[in-house]
């Protein structure tokens, strides 16, 4: 019993709003920045993904169902409807889930399958998941995917089932999964700076899309950590989750308006752990 | 003479092999504080093995410590099953009369792997490392380094695994639930965290 | 990683496992979690490498062939399963990155559709037989040296195989090597050996202040796609450069440009001359061959002809005038007609007018060892094999790494003219149409399974040869490496100085053993050398670099003709995906979705809106696009990134053969092109078919990820910013 009560007690402490002040006391903070002006829409981060993460391949009917697995999607938009011709190429941008700070999944889960974790992740327990998909339902970013079927039964005709990563599990019908930064390859990494006595040295791993990405579009890394690559493009780019007083900070509070760094639908005030930086396209006439 | 070389091998093997000096002369526990140990009994199968493996014969008799084969524990989430390479550079010149040695060494010459049948496992979604657990309670553990031999690491495993030293096949003694395992860390002040565990 | 050699290929040796075999904490499918003791079977290791830890992955290096650009890789290796591919950070090429193909290249390798045992055709029907039929067949039908009635028929070959390759067709008494590949700069290369003494010059991206690019898909589908694009990411930072893209369907590369230009196609020679034209009258220097040529285009003749207005032409003429250095490149749609050299020449004209012969384009350097110098690829081979094969000039054909039956046009008539083949032998790994249509069936190991040296036709600064090593035991013990099968057939040929080398292996060993001592500086011997050359996966080789003498050969571009018959032009995209269709069987690249359109799992055709409204055609109709040469059934998909007068199908899909993944699905633009042929490189001209489109009144939704989410709605999703205010708080 009292362990269930642990976990309630200390869940509500990372349930708070940013608005609320937040939760203070990560141990890490894994954050992303992703750079649109290297982003070429080439979707290796995708794939690197499917093979990294156990992502089930659903089929032509399914996917139109909207049934598909993929965490990490490029999302492609047309941003000059009214010109004959897309005259500046088509706007890429990766999406996968945001880690939110405050996260609108968490506080509607009723059974604490979804949660934050002391590492700033919105885990996803599975085999604690009844699938009420509430938490797609509250996910402004639609990057919760649900399995209406049991796809291991089809996505991995053997022996294609032997590429599957032992790290992490293959989820079963009835189950909500999302990406989770690569939480198996931050376990392993983790582990191995504890079993070396250190903290975790920035870019001794990243996560499989980072690792693929042609252009290093995507940046992985710990914002808690001040030397961390991805803290020092946060802090150039003048986007940080809080002020001073622990107010939620957005763009607009920005010194340098000029500065690219955004992050998605920050307004909704989830505190993404995502970066983005601006896309850049000539002027031309 | 085969005894004596049996016996050299032995010492060879513990102190080469694991530096845990000689283990006939730790025959004496140590007041070692060992961590609390979950309540819970399980009554597992006697499962079948390929070769009906004497734990007993190699810990409680023979004094060989349990990390001396299952060395992968240290190092990896797994603690594996020895190679069979392992199991023969003793066993070329121990026992080879017996009918299970001669097994072993049929296998060992076709260069097949031994089918072992598992008997201890955890569901799919469960992340367990053996690694972080060895390191904490043997490893940073100062009294049990300074006496290290199969009698005072045994104990350890012996949390989960049960007291190999007095079974032949190992046999499932522990019910490894969640509850089971939680109980534990609650009482050893292991990580409360469902990501720390579940995958 | 462990030093020794020996152990390196005894480790794939004595561990022991059957690689189908359970793996000691391999993964669980739900359906088998099983918590009852005794029911799974753990099987120990017999005698690993000390590095070899159950629970933690180890790293191979080896080399990436899902296409040409042969990239290094990294493979992580648990409990004997590979696991993972990544790039290799020591390699030049792709400097630790990997593309969607060379993720997805694990799936072909535990394709549930390989073939796992040698086939042979009898009463019609591909059946099972053993080894040593198969190879006494396949001595019995060379025997009698057939000398020039044999030919081998590849893919892009390099390295050792290569050299085999070679050995074994001159033992057969043959000169016939037709390598074919659909996609690959064939006419560029022939261009650049004449124009500036170079096939394949190194391009310097990072260089550039500005690139056009006519067509060229280097982030996608052109030469080297993932190097050019960790230099893109260099190009686009700091000064960012600029990057204009004119072409008649937008590529991957083009969704990137800052100016997307539509263009007709088959005019891109008249828009680069109009360009000159304008640098000419600018007071930049035309090389004598070149003047009438330019002359003849002035931007508003060149905007009757090309639907590129003369504003947009002066316009990219002053940025490039603007912006020096540049680079010009000419891709696939540049090619693709049967005036491709002339209108290739006519664009690299453009790099030698602009000064950026020797800046932005240099020398690469004749590769120190010609004959592992990459064989490649072409569709001049192609036809060349079709005619061999219809005029009876073949009795024995071996096919490997080529799919030439899927790949030919209708008007090549290939499966009829194999047929008049009478022994054809297809090394494949998985049941394609070629292989389909073999009398013998040689299963092949994949290449996570194999030995090889790879030199890719694309050399980078530092770049030399990738090694590829097995990264696990074979799957089917009735495969057999490539390397394996040149050396088994040069044995049974006879062959005595190939006699020595129990395998492949052995005989790569002792190559990289041989080659000369600068090489093999801070290795100890031999040994160390090679267990060196294993861990990098690379091993460079300094290149002698020379100066690239531009020549400029007389330029003449044909009026176009219109057609009324058949109106639009088909465009058979290619995509960093299914690429020429090679992928069409593994999963991942089926279900991801294509950049510019993401449609899934299906063929598509793009029209723009105009056009459509103008046929009567919707989204989703199917449509009968019809040429000369046939006609196929496809869902259209409305698009205004293709010119108006365009029709783009992507290559990839409408296998007949080729695994559960890939049969049956979409169509095969291939087959309905036109016999149009360049009249110079004798390449096969991919862009110059004509077609008439008919609405079938029938429609189909295609599945498409996001489908109607085009636009932002106002949402701040993807934000752009000026170049200008990029420059001013980043520019370098």
């Amino acid at each position: 019993m009292s362990s269930l009560q642990n976990l309630i007690d200390n869940w509500s402490q990372y349930r708070k709003g940013i608005e609320q002040g937040g939760f203070h006391h990560y141990e890490h903070r894994w954050g992303m920045a992703i750079d649109l002006n290297a982003c070429i829409g080439c979707n290796a981060c995708s794939t690197a993904c499917y093979a990294e993460n156990n992502l089930a391949v659903v089929g032509p009917e399914r996917f139109a169902q909207g049934h598909f697995m993929h965490w990490l999607r490029v999302e492609r938009y047309w941003d000059q409807p009214d010109k004959e011709f897309p005259e500046q190429g088509a706007s890429f941008l990766p999406m996968m889930c945001q880690q939110c700070g405050a996260a609108p999944c968490e506080p509607v889960c009723p059974v604490v399958a979804t949660y934050h974790t002391p590492d700033g992740l919105n885990a996803q327990v599975y085999n604690r998941c009844i699938g009420s998909r509430y938490c797609n339902n509250n996910c402004p970013y639609r990057v919760r995917y649900f399995n209406f079927w049991s796809y291991y039964e089809t996505s991995w005709p053997e022996p294609l089932n032997m590429q599957l990563n032992p790290d992490l599990t293959v989820r079963d019908k009835g189950v909500m999964e999302k990406c989770t930064f690569c939480v198996q390859r931050i376990r392993t990494a983790k582990d191995k700076a504890k079993m070396e006595n250190r903290k975790v040295k920035d870019g001794e791993f990243t996560t499989a899309c980072a690792q693929a990405c042609p252009t290093n579009a995507i940046h992985f890394g710990d914002l808690m950590d001040p030397e961390s690559q991805v803290t020092k493009l946060w802090a150039t780019h003048q986007v940080s989750r809080v002020d001073e007083q622990g107010r939620p900070r957005h763009e607009q509070d920005k010194k340098n308006p000029d500065l690219r760094g955004y992050r998605v639908l920050e307004e909704l005030n989830t505190d993404p752990s995502v970066m983005y930086l601006e896309r850049v396209r000539e002027t031309l006439a | 003479m085969k005894d004596l070389l049996r016996r050299w091998l032995l010492t060879f093997l513990c102190v080469g092999g694991f530096l845990i000096g000689t283990s006939a002369a730790a025959s004496e526990a140590p007041t070692i504080k060992y961590p609390v140990p979950p309540p819970g009994d399980y009554n597992g199968d006697v499962v079948e093995q390929p070769i009906e493996f004497p734990h007993d014969i190699h810990t409680k008799v023979n004094k060989i410590n349990c990390l001396y084969c299952h060395t992968y524990g240290r190092r990896s989430k797994v603690a594996g099953i020895p190679p069979t390479s392992k199991c023969m550079g003793c066993h070329r010149v121990i026992a080879t009369d017996k009918p299970r040695i001669q097994k072993l060494t049929e296998y060992w010459e076709k260069r097949q792997s031994i089918p072992w049948k598992k008997v201890h496992d955890v569901p799919d979604f469960v992340h367990f490392t053996h690694e972080r657990h060895l390191k904490k309670f043997i490893f940073d553990n100062e009294d049990l380094v300074q006496n290290l031999s199969v009698d005072t690491v045994a104990p350890v495993c012996a949390a989960c695994h049960g007291d190999l030293r007095e079974m032949t096949v190992a046999r499932k003694v522990k019910p490894m639930t969640m509850g089971w395992c939680v109980a534990c860390h609650e009482a050893n002040g292991g990580p409360g965290d469902c990501w720390k565990c579940h995958k | 990683m462990s030093g020794n050699e020996l152990n390196r290929r005894g480790f794939l040796k004595l561990m022991g496992w059957s690689a189908a075999g359970a793996g000691l904490a391999g993964c669980d499918l739900p359906s088998t979690v099983t918590l009852e003791q005794g029911k799974e079977t753990v099987l120990s290791y017999l005698s690993p490498e000390e590095y070899v830890i159950p629970g933690i992955g180890v790293w191979y290096a080896s080399t990436c062939m899902q296409c040409a650009a042969f990239c290094g890789i990294h493979g992580r290796v648990r409990e004997g399963h590979a696991l993972k591919l990544e790039g290799n950070p020591d390699s030049p090429l792709n400097r630790g990155k990997l593309c969607q193909m060379g993720q997805a290249g694990i799936q072909g390798h535990y394709n549930p559709d390989r073939i796992t045992q040698p086939l042979l055709r009898k009463d019609g029907k591909l059946t099972p037989i053993g080894w040593d039929e198969a190879w006494s067949l396949i001595g019995q039908k060379i025997s009698n040296a057939p000398g020039e009635r044999f030919a081998w028929v590849t893919g892009t070959v390099s390295g050792h195989q290569a050299v085999l390759l070679a050995a074994h067709t001159e033992a057969m008494g043959s000169k016939n090597h037709f390598a074919v590949e659909v996609i690959g700069p064939h006419v560029g290369r022939a261009v650049n050996q004449d124009m500036l003494g170079e096939a394949m010059p190194r391009l310097v991206l990072d260089k550039a202040k500005l690139i056009l690019s006519l067509g060229a898909d280097f982030l996608g589908t052109w030469v080297s796609p993932t190097h050019f694009a960790t230099e893109y990411a260099k190009f686009r930072s700091g000064s960012r450069g600029m990057l204009v893209q004119v072409e008649p369907k937008m590529t991957l590369t083009g969704g990137n440009a800052d100016m997307w230009v539509p263009i007709r196609p088959g005019t891109e020679g008249v828009l680069a001359l109009a360009i000159a034209n304008v640098l000419m009258k600018g007071g930049a220097k035309v090389p004598e061959a070149a003047i009438a040529a330019v002359s003849a285009y002035e931007p508003a003749k060149a905007a009757e002809v090309t639907g590129v207005s003369a504003e947009r032409i002066e316009k990219i003429a002053a940025l490039l005038k603007e912006h020096s250095p540049s680079l010009v490149l000419a891709g696939a749609p540049v090619e693709g007609h049967a005036h491709g050299y002339q209108a290739a020449a006519a664009v690299q004209l453009l790099n030698i007018m602009l000064g950026n012969v020797g800046q932005t384009i240099v020398s690469a350097g004749g590769f120190p060892f010609p004959q592992l110098a990459a064989k490649s690829g072409s569709t001049r081979d192609l036809i060349a094999f079709a005619d061999a094969a219809k005029n009876q000039k073949l009795d024995v054909a071996f096919f490997y790494g080529a799919n030439p039956v899927y790949s030919a046009p209708h008007f090549l008539a290939l499966p009829e003219a194999l047929q008049k083949i009478p022994f054809k032998v297809a090394f494949a790994q998985f049941p394609d149409e070629t292989a389909e249509a073999a009398d013998l069936v040689i299963p092949l190991a994949s290449y996570l399974e194999d030995w090889g040296t790879h030199v890719a036709a694309y050399q980078p600064e530092e770049a030399g040869i990738t090694v590829q090593q097995p990264l696990m035991e074979r799957m089917y013990n009735d495969t057999i490496g490539f390397g394996d099968a040149l050396l088994k057939l040069l044995k049974l040929g006879k062959s005595e100085q190939y006699a020595a080398w129990e395998d492949y292996y052995a005989y790569l060993r002792n190559a990289v053993a041989t080659l000369p001592a600068e090489y093999k500086a801070g290795a100890a011997n031999d040994n160390a050398f090679w267990d060196q050359t294993l861990q990098k996966g690379v091993l460079k080789v300094a290149a002698a670099a020379q100066e690239l003498k531009p020549q400029v050969p007389e330029i003449k571009l044909p009026d176009v003709q219109p057609n009324e018959g058949y109106p639009l032009y088909l465009v058979p995209s290619t995509q960093l995906g299914l690429w020429d269709g090679r992928h069409a069987n593994l999963p991942w690249l089926q279900e991801a979705p294509d950049q510019i359109s993401k449609v899934v799992w299906d063929s598509w055709a793009e029209i723009h809106p105009a056009t459509a409204a103008k046929l009567g055609i919707k989204e989703d109709d199917i449509i009968e696009i019809a040429s000369e040469q046939g006609s196929i059934k496809v869902k259209a998909y409305l698009f205004k990134g293709v010119h108006q007068d365009v029709v783009a199908v992507p290559m990839g899909q409408g296998h007949e053969a080729y695994g559960r993944y890939a049969k049956n699905r979409g169509v095969n633009v291939l087959k309905i092109l036109d016999p149009v042929i360049d009249a110079k490189t004798r390449e096969l001209a991919l862009y110059g078919t004509r077609v008439k489109l008919a609405n079938t009144g029938k429609n189909e939704p295609l599945v498409i990820e996001g489908r109607g989410n085009n636009s932002q709605r106002g949402r701040k999703l993807v934000v752009t910013i000026s170049a200008d205010q990029f420059r001013k708080t980043e520019g370098a």
